[in-house]
């Protein structure tokens, strides 16, 4: 029974992940029925951002635990959050809106295009900034004193500070996405666009700033979960937004996509799936194949979600 | 971006700027008798005075070609007779000029890069530049002239066929001349010097009056295609680094092909494409005598090829079932799923965490050299006192597979088949209602790209003599997308040519390997936004990319017209 | 006006028999309780205001749609559940919104619609054999010919986005008779096009008629309606209001109501 809890905790916390990149995924997708097939890489680039902001900040370890929640910590968010949004808004405005008359296709293969595109970025020139370190392997990822390797002891079930964490950021983020989506006038915005975009128009609504306002959302939230992924696994890499990425996705679709509280729900439920199976299905060497055949038969046979949200015609 | 001269400047400027455009010309065509580099390790030697190097006489046609252009329409309208309308004579003479700038510069820029320093240019390419400044600086000023219309030049069969082997036999040539060429910077030069010659006979209208040609002509087009292809062996001498590099372009080609299938023709997405040529490859492999298989069943090649070819027709029809229920992007995701647990799972195969199949991540090497009846693919042969080494053996075997591989693609195009495609692409759901078996139809485009794919495969592992699961990751699927993308998407043609590029400039760029991926995640995208229809575009495929166009309906609508299969029902399509 | 004769068509099979066919969506039921026969060599029309469940009906009729209850038979067979199938049992159908392959040409549109009848398979076409070239030859001949039954006779080589309205209405019937049906299903044919050029569809459906099919018509245009059909079914909400001659139907006052509102709700509420 501990272990079962245990393997919750962990599963919730890497469900918490995936949600908050689903997020991003599901965002966009309910406003240009496009996904975003890049949107992994955004998560890398938020990952890459806030070690680049700890690099500049001139390497701060050993600092209490004070310091580096307050000060550290948040300004690593900040510059993870300004990488993931400034790529995330360039990637919409040379990438996309070009093709958002063109065939299914078109968008499609852009955006392999610009995901594979940010990956050799990151790995060829990441090294060339001045003061930071070569990315052709993965870098070990800043500690954070009072997360990096801190936990703490519930009866037989250790959560780890990195867990709370994660949880704690796809709660708070929810919470603002709520407040985001339900009170401001952006928010509302992409509300009406997701349901017509062509009625929004007509009713005065910038089209093209909503867009980009999901595509910032989204990658505000990857950004998060990018550091979040760091803090937990210890090191970032160029390929690291791939399979999280498909992951997520998966977690979108099973919350319904365009559904955004689905997507919170669809990443817990499949994070969790993913620690128990990996639990109880025995080796890891083929965790990612259990990861992949979920996947297909979510696409396959639950494209409208678990929570049965709008059926999407996919013709 | 694009600077609009008024025309009224055109008309007043147009004899100034024929003036100066000639000028320039002979100012290039003088400069190759001068030395252009001060040292002798710059491109292929370019200090002698009064000696031009085989590269600058390369380059000299360019110039020549300028002045040409500006010169005969002097002669006179009413002597050029009907000739004088069907060129575009003034816009190929901007295009020549532009292009002899282009390749100047970047000669010059070879020239100081490789000896370090502007220092190291020696007189001759300073007056190459101040000629092709000139000339491409004067000759915007010429009016424009009407698009070319040399396609509707009647002429006997002989001469398109005549026509049609020269160009064959100019392309071996080149293409030989290109290969020869290993210094990045001779190559690039040369590449520039054949882009820009490419665009001026386009400009010109040979490439219309080509393909008119090759329509009527098309068996003679295409046996000396392949004719060509098969000599290109001899114009090596031996030398197996090209070869190599031809082989593999062959390999990666079958595969873009097949992929073609799906993506080109039935119109779906497959991002785990690869995963076809790996299934082949490991078939053939774990078929094959290397001592890393523990399989002790090693058919004749032969066998081992159509088994590659149906596992992983098989692996298709699999990986195509779910499209009974899904399409668009989420097809594309399935696939993708797909190709990364074929990938896994070969990892896993290795005895520890499965059955003992694929010698996990090392995979299989040592696979032995093919052997038909006593033909040893693995050793030399001299053949008309040419020596034939291994890759160009392969090359040969790979000929042949490609060969089948576009038997197949145009047949099925050209065909019931290839009409109910069509009819799905354009709207799957009136596609159905009329009685397609749309479900049919998409799984033969998976399974049937995925034999060629296999078979490919099976010849990729005698060739590469080891095969193991990282060659066959999400990337090179992506890969092979974009030589279709680049290439133009239902083409053959096409295809050739992207996974030409794709695969020969990193071989012979060597700078350039490491920045590949890179450069084509942009291709994809800037791709997309200019050119979805790739650079040689299938009409149907440009009027789904561009359906506001109502010109390009009308020319497309001329083009199927004329060449529609309904007027040859009887007709062999083979067709490149 | 309507005084065409009614052919003696009452004694031919029935060639599709819909039985108590019932179609709910969620809360709505589109389609209730709804029985249409149709016999080989008649002309039957539906009609009803917008929003009768007239499309969703015909969806019905062509394995579209699973109706939720009832079922349909054709040509004394249960009806196959899915498009293709009732296609190659001798249904065929047009369109609403003209649904045609537009980068496709007119002949090739026609020759998509003799997929199911003909039978070059891969290799057949892979290597070019007999079977092949025969087909090709046949098809394009057929498809030629349907293209001059239609009035298209010169507009084979035209992409039919390039055709005009009214032809490519005309195409649409082309390939739908392609798939060599014995029942063919119009939806609204005349929809967007002027007097003469309904003349010309009323002539051409008369002509299909002619050659042994059964017609199925929905339409809005009464005139046209009455002219052409032996028999007319009113659809109003879902049920069946009428069914009968034309003449009958047309001075029903339930139809008229239902069109027009009866006097008693002529507060403003009931005009169309």
């Amino acid at each position: 029974m501990e272990l079962f809890f245990q393997q919750l905790i962990n599963g919730l916390s890497l469900g918490a992940l995936y949600a908050l990149i689903a997020v991003g995924y599901t965002v966009v997708y309910g406003i240009v029925q496009l996904i975003n097939f890049a949107h992994g890489e955004i998560f890398m680039i938020g990952a890459f951002g806030a070690f680049a902001t700890w690099t500049i900040m001139g390497r701060p370890t050993g600092s209490p635990v004070a310091t580096s929640l307050l000060f550290i910590l948040p300004v690593m968010l900040i510059g993870g959050v300004v990488a993931s949004v400034a790529v995330a808004v360039a990637m919409e405005r040379f990438a996309y809106r070009p093709l958002r008359n063109a065939p299914r296709l078109a968008p499609l293969i852009s955006a392999i295009g610009v995901s594979v595109f940010l990956q050799e970025l990151v790995r060829l020139f990441f090294g060339r900034i001045p003061g930071m370190p070569d990315a052709k392997s993965d870098l070990a990822f800043p500690s954070i004193s009072g997360i990096s390797g801190a936990s703490v002891q519930m009866g037989g079930v250790l959560i780890r500070a990195s867990a709370i964490f994660t949880i704690g950021a796809l709660v708070l983020c929810t919470v603002f996405l709520w407040i985001f989506v339900d009170r401001t006038k952006t928010g509302r915005a992409m509300v009406a666009t997701s349901q017509d975009a062509d009625t929004a128009r007509l009713m005065g609504i910038n089209v093209d700033r909503v867009i980009v306002s999901a595509f910032a959302v989204g990658a505000v939230l990857a950004a998060v979960a990018g550091v979040a992924q760091g803090l937990t696994v210890g090191n970032i890499g160029f390929r690291m937004g791939f399979l999280a990425g498909l992951k997520a996705f998966t977690a979108a679709v099973l919350g319904g996509i365009g559904n955004i509280y689905g997507a919170v729900v669809g990443g817990l439920v499949l994070g969790v799936a993913e620690a128990l199976a990996s639990n109880y299905l025995g080796t890891t060497a083929w965790k990612d194949v259990w990861a992949f055949i979920l996947l297909i038969l979510v696409l396959v046979f639950r494209p409208q979600g678990l929570l049965g949200a709008k059926v999407v015609d996919r013709a | 971006m694009r600077v609009v001269i008024p025309d009224e400047f055109k008309i007043r400027f147009r004899y100034p700027a024929r003036a100066l455009g000639l000028l320039g010309a002979v100012l290039m065509i003088v400069s190759i008798f001068l030395p252009w580099a001060y040292g002798h390790d710059a491109l292929d030697d370019m200090t002698f005075w009064g000696a031009p190097s085989p590269l600058q006489l390369f380059f000299v046609v360019l110039p020549v070609l300028l002045g040409l252009l500006l010169a005969i329409p002097l002669v006179g309208k009413q002597r050029l007779g009907a000739l004088a309308r069907m060129v575009a004579w003034n816009t190929t003479a901007k295009t020549a000029a532009l292009a002899s700038l282009v390749v100047v510069v970047i000669a010059t820029a070879s020239i100081a890069i490789e000896l370090g320093g502007l220092v190291n240019v020696d007189p001759g390419a300073w007056v190459a530049l101040l000629g092709g400044l000139v000339a491409a600086g004067s000759t915007p000023f010429l009016p424009d002239s009407p698009e070319p219309t040399l396609d509707r030049l009647k002429s006997p069969a002989w001469v398109q066929i005549l026509g049609i082997v020269a160009v064959m036999a100019a392309a071996l040539f080149l293409a030989a001349q290109a290969l020869s060429y290993n210094d990045a910077g001779s190559f690039i030069t040369f590449a520039a010097l054949l882009v820009g010659l490419v665009l001026v006979l386009r400009q010109f209208g040979v490439f219309d009056w080509l393909r008119v040609a090759g329509r009527s002509n098309n068996r003679v087009l295409v046996l000396s295609a392949f004719v060509v292809a098969f000599l290109f062996p001899f114009t090596q001498d031996g030398k197996d680094a090209n070869m190599s590099i031809a082989a593999q372009v062959l390999i990666f080609a079958s595969a873009a092909l097949g992929l073609n299938i799906v993506v080109g023709l039935a119109g779906l997405l497959d991002l785990g494409y690869i995963a076809f040529l790996g299934a082949g490859a490991f078939t053939a492999a774990v078929l094959s005598e290397s001592a890393y298989s523990h399989v002790n069943w090693h058919p004749p090649f032969i066998v081992t090829v159509i088994i590659a070819g149906t596992v992983s027709s098989v692996l298709g029809l699999i990986i195509g079932a779910p499209t009974l229920r899904v399409s668009g992007d989420y097809l594309a995701i399935v696939t993708l799923g797909f190709g990364e647990i074929f990938r896994l799972t070969m990892i896993n195969l290795d005895g520890n965490d499965g059955p003992y199949v694929t010698n996990g991540s090392n995979g299989i090497s040592n696979i032995p050299d093919l052997n038909f009846f006593g033909f040893d693919f693995g050793k030399a042969h001299t053949i008309l006192g040419v020596d034939i080494g291994r890759f160009a053996n392969y090359y040969w075997l790979m000929l042949l597979v490609i060969g089948l591989v576009i038997l197949v693609f145009t047949n099925l195009n050209h065909s019931r088949i290839g009409r109910g495609w069509v009819a799905i692409r354009e709207d799957e759901l009136a596609a159905e209602a009329m009685g397609v078996n749309t479900f049919a139809l998409k799984l033969l485009a998976f399974a049937g790209g995925a034999f060629l794919a296999g078979v490919a495969g099976a010849v990729k592992a005698h060739h590469d003599v080891s095969v193991t699961p990282d060659q066959y990751v999400f990337l090179e699927s992506a890969f092979l997308l974009a030589a279709v993308v680049l290439g133009g998407m239902g083409t053959v043609m096409g295809v050739l040519i992207g996974a030409t590029i794709l695969k020969l400039l990193p071989e012979k760029l060597r700078f350039f390997s490491d920045y590949r991926l890179l450069l084509f995640g942009l291709l994809l995208v800037v791709m997309m936004r200019f050119r979805p229809e790739g650079m040689i575009a299938e009409e149907r495929r440009q009027l789904e990319f561009h359906a506001e166009d109502e010109e390009l309906a009308e020319e497309v609508q001329e083009e199927l017209a004329l060449y529609h299969d309904h007027l040859h029902p009887e007709r062999g399509s083979f067709e490149l | 006006m309507s005084t065409e004769a009614v052919p003696a068509v009452a004694d031919t099979a029935v060639l599709l028999d819909a039985r108590n066919v019932t179609m709910q969506f969620g809360g709505l039921r589109a389609v209730n309780d709804v029985s249409l026969q149709v016999r080989t060599g008649e002309i039957v029309g539906l009609i009803g205001p917008n929003g009768a469940g007239k499309t969703t009906f015909f969806n019905c009729l062509t394995g579209l749609y699973q109706p939720t209850t009832g079922s349909v038979f054709f040509d004394a067979a249960p009806l196959p559940a899915k498009p293709r199938l009732a296609v190659r049992a001798g249904m065929a159908r047009t369109f609403q919104n003209i649904r045609l392959f537009h980068n496709m040409t007119a002949i090739e549109n026609v020759m998509v619609g003799m997929y199911c009848r003909t039978k070059t398979n891969a290799i057949d076409a892979v290597f070019r054999l007999p079977r092949h070239r025969r087909e090709e030859v046949e098809s394009t001949r057929r498809a030629k010919e349907l293209l001059d039954f239609v009035g298209l006779s010169g507009s084979g080589d035209t992409l039919s986005r390039n055709l005009p309205y009214g032809d490519q209405r005309r195409l649409e019937i082309a390939r739908a008779l392609a798939t060599d049906p014995k029942l063919l299903l119009l939806d609204e044919p005349t929809a967007g096009m002027n007097p003469q050029e309904t003349r010309q569809a009323e002539d051409l459906i008369f002509r299909i008629r002619d050659l042994g099919l059964a017609v199925l018509v929905i339409e809005h245009d009464m005139r046209f309606i009455f002219n052409l059909c032996d028999r007319v079914a009113c659809l109003v909400r879902g049920e069946v209001l009428v069914e009968g001659p034309g003449a009958v139907v047309q001075n029903d006052p339930r139809v008229i109501e239902a069109y027009i509102g009866s006097p008693a709700t002529q507060d403003g509420s009931g005009d169309a």
